[in-house]
């Protein structure tokens, strides 16, 4: 059997008493986009921290391409192609934008693969582009507003032209229109390409959101997690029927 | 004239475009040019000594900035980069009979390594933990130097280095040469692909190991270069005083360098150069002034800590920032800097207000 593109198993994260993932195991695909929905605190975000090498787990593996990547430095993963985004966003408040995505550029993966791009700053320029944010390149960081601080996670993960990406929450805070710009880039994304100096994969991807409607327009598959536990898996339209989901949601007002 | 001529018109040209357009790189030329020139007026034996010192610390004070500014490494116990190349440089000079030229070179090197020793622990360590850490490195060598009085000379430490150079001039010339280009160099460095991610390290370290850089190795270079100037700095002062002793290791001095740093401005690298040419020579000039006078000379240390503390109360980016800011303004278009008086951006011509 051919080795899945990202193959989770057994996944268990403590944090203190508190059990943040529950021996979670899933597998996805190379061309899946996933969506990883749940209540507030059920460990979504410690679920592709875990992924992305920024926590490291209890208990279980982490395999990608055939790789194994448990307990690999976060850089190191960066630079095997799996980027990602931060819920509350963090950008380096006193670089000017383009510095920011600058530092993605220069990583290894960034650097070997735009060998042929003679300026790292123009390379940089074509991700905030992507992300629609190029005419702030020079301006500080600390004077983006919360949406084009989502769209600088989003330009400085792509920058590193990634095989998986992992956005936590990338509508979180956005307006109405700036929602349908993002889901848009993410769908364009996924479609891969160039954008000038900069290359897309087009990458498979795992969403975090808690806006459904926008999530299941660009999703084809869903993973509801409660509690740390994965609690249903499916299409989008059977997690919509799932009783379990409905039931875990009520009190929250979302679905 | 020919190639001379097109030589000298190139230089105009650049000078012209280049330096002359900003009040900060003029103050520069001018620094530069009157550090120059200073020995054709006075060769006072006494007052070059001074300026010699001030290059050194100088030098020194610019290597703290590389790590504990740019970086965000904090380090209260600089000295220990300072104290070990000394003791390096002078263990050469005396028992391998190394002249200077090798013997402070291979002293920065003992700087290099001394940061590889530091640098290590302290990459897992942030805020009051990095403080403390780094203060206690030099407080325990210094044990070590008294334990081992056979090699290092115990408390009196090790005297009787060769000479800097031939003359006291050469001396001159010499570290405040040097000071120019380290310094140059230092600033280059925080200018370059490394310094922004040295920045950006500062700014948020998790945050640049997930753009897919290695922060290890990263934070490990910023204390080998910070240790290799600091490291050049006590090899400069061990041959010039003809001396390397434990008093290069003290928490006095790691504290100084901090003071000289963060009343220049940190995070400049020029700002530490020129808080220490402005705070050394005062504290001279206070010395030598005091010292006529009965039980004022212990008032030096109060009447310097005043001085310093209300700058910072008025200027809490330090002297050099807030200066630069009323004599340049940055252009909102293109962030280029502008002298105070245009009315235009020099570069893309927006209007400046
Ligand atoms: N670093 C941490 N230390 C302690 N508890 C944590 C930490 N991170 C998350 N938690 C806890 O783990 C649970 C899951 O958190 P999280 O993964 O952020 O949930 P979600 O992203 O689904 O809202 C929460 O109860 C949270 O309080
Ligand atoms: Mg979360």
């Amino acid at each position: 059997m051919a080795q899945p593109f990202l193959e989770v198993s057994g996944l268990h994260k403590d944090f203190g008493g508190l059990t943040a993932t529950n021996n979670v195991s899933f597998a996805m695909g190379r061309d899946e986009v996933l969506g990883l929905i749940g209540p507030n605190g059920a460990g979504k975000t410690t679920l592709v921290r875990l992924i992305s090498g920024i926590l490291r787990p209890d208990r279980g593996s982490i395999r990608f391409k055939g790789k194994n990547i448990t307990r690999k430095k976060t850089w190191d993963i960066v630079n095997m192609g799996i980027a990602s985004t931060f819920q509350n966003m963090r950008p380096f408040r006193r670089l000017p934008i383009i510095a920011n995505v600058m530092v993605s550029c220069l990583s290894p993966r960034a650097m070997k693969r735009g060998e042929w791009v003679k300026k790292v700053e123009a390379k940089a320029m074509d991700a905030l582009e992507f992300a629609g944010i190029s005419d702030m390149a020079l301006e500080k960081a600390s004077t983006l507003s919360q949406g084009d601080l989502k769209r600088l996670e989003v330009a400085r993960a792509v920058a590193t032209e990634p095989e998986l990406l992992l956005l936590d929450e990338p509508f979180g805070g956005l307006s109405p229109a700036e929602t349908d710009l993002m889901a848009k880039s993410i769908a364009r994304l996924h479609k891969g390409g160039r954008f000038g100096r900069l290359h897309s994969e087009g990458p498979a991807m795992i969403i975090i959101e808690h806006k459904l409607a926008q999530l299941m327009k660009i999703v084809d598959r869903i993973i509801v997690l409660d509690f740390g536990n994965i609690i249903a898996d499916g299409t989008p339209e059977q997690i919509v029927e799932n009783p379990e989901v409905i039931e875990a949601y009520l009190g929250e007002g979302e679905i | 004239m020919g190639l001379l001529g097109v030589y000298f018109r190139r230089t105009v040209t650049i000078l012209r475009s280049e330096v002359l357009v900003l009040p900060s790189r003029i103050a520069v030329l001018v620094f530069i040019v009157a550090l120059m020139a200073l020995p054709l007026f006075t060769q006072d034996y006494y007052f070059l000594r001074v300026l010699i010192l001030t290059s050194i610390f100088a030098i020194f004070a610019a290597s703290w900035d590389l790590l504990s500014g740019f970086t965000g490494q904090m380090n209260f116990g600089h000295a220990l980069f300072f104290g070990v190349a000394a003791y390096v440089t002078a263990l050469l000079n005396l028992k391998l009979g190394l002249p200077p030229y090798f013997s402070i070179p291979l002293g920065a090197v003992g700087g290099v390594l001394t940061g590889l020793v530091v640098g290590i622990p302290c990459l897992r360590l942030k805020g009051s933990y990095l403080a403390l850490t780094t203060l206690a490195f030099p407080i325990i060598l210094t044990g070590l130097v008294f334990a081992i009085p056979d090699v290092t000379g115990g408390e009196l430490g090790l005297a009787g280095l060769s000479r800097l150079t031939g003359s006291r001039v050469m001396d001159y010339y010499l570290t405040s040469g040097l000071m120019v280009i380290l310094g140059f160099a230092m600033w280059k460095i925080t200018d370059s692909k490394t310094g922004i991610i040295l920045h950006a390290i500062r700014e948020d370290e998790l945050a640049v190991r997930t753009s897919g850089v290695n922060t290890t190795r990263y934070k490990l270079l910023a204390f080998c270069m910070s240790g290799f100037f600091a490291g050049v700095a006590g090899g400069l002062y061990a041959h010039f005083m003809r001396l390397a002793g434990p008093s290069g290791l003290e928490v006095g001095l790691s504290f100084q360098v901090i003071i000289w740093a963060v009343f220049g401005g940190m995070v400049t690298i020029y700002g530490p150069i020129a808080g220490v040419f402005i705070l050394y020579p005062l504290m001279e000039v206070l010395r030598v002034a005091l010292d006529s006078f009965p039980g004022l000379p212990e008032m030096r240390m109060f009447i310097f800590a005043a001085l310093v503390l209300l700058t910072l109360l008025f200027m809490p980016e330090g002297l050099i920032p807030w200066v630069r800011d009323k004599v340049e303004i940055e252009c909102p278009r293109c962030k280029v800097r502008n002298a105070f008086n245009r009315k235009r951006c020099r570069v893309c011509d927006a209007v400046l207000d």
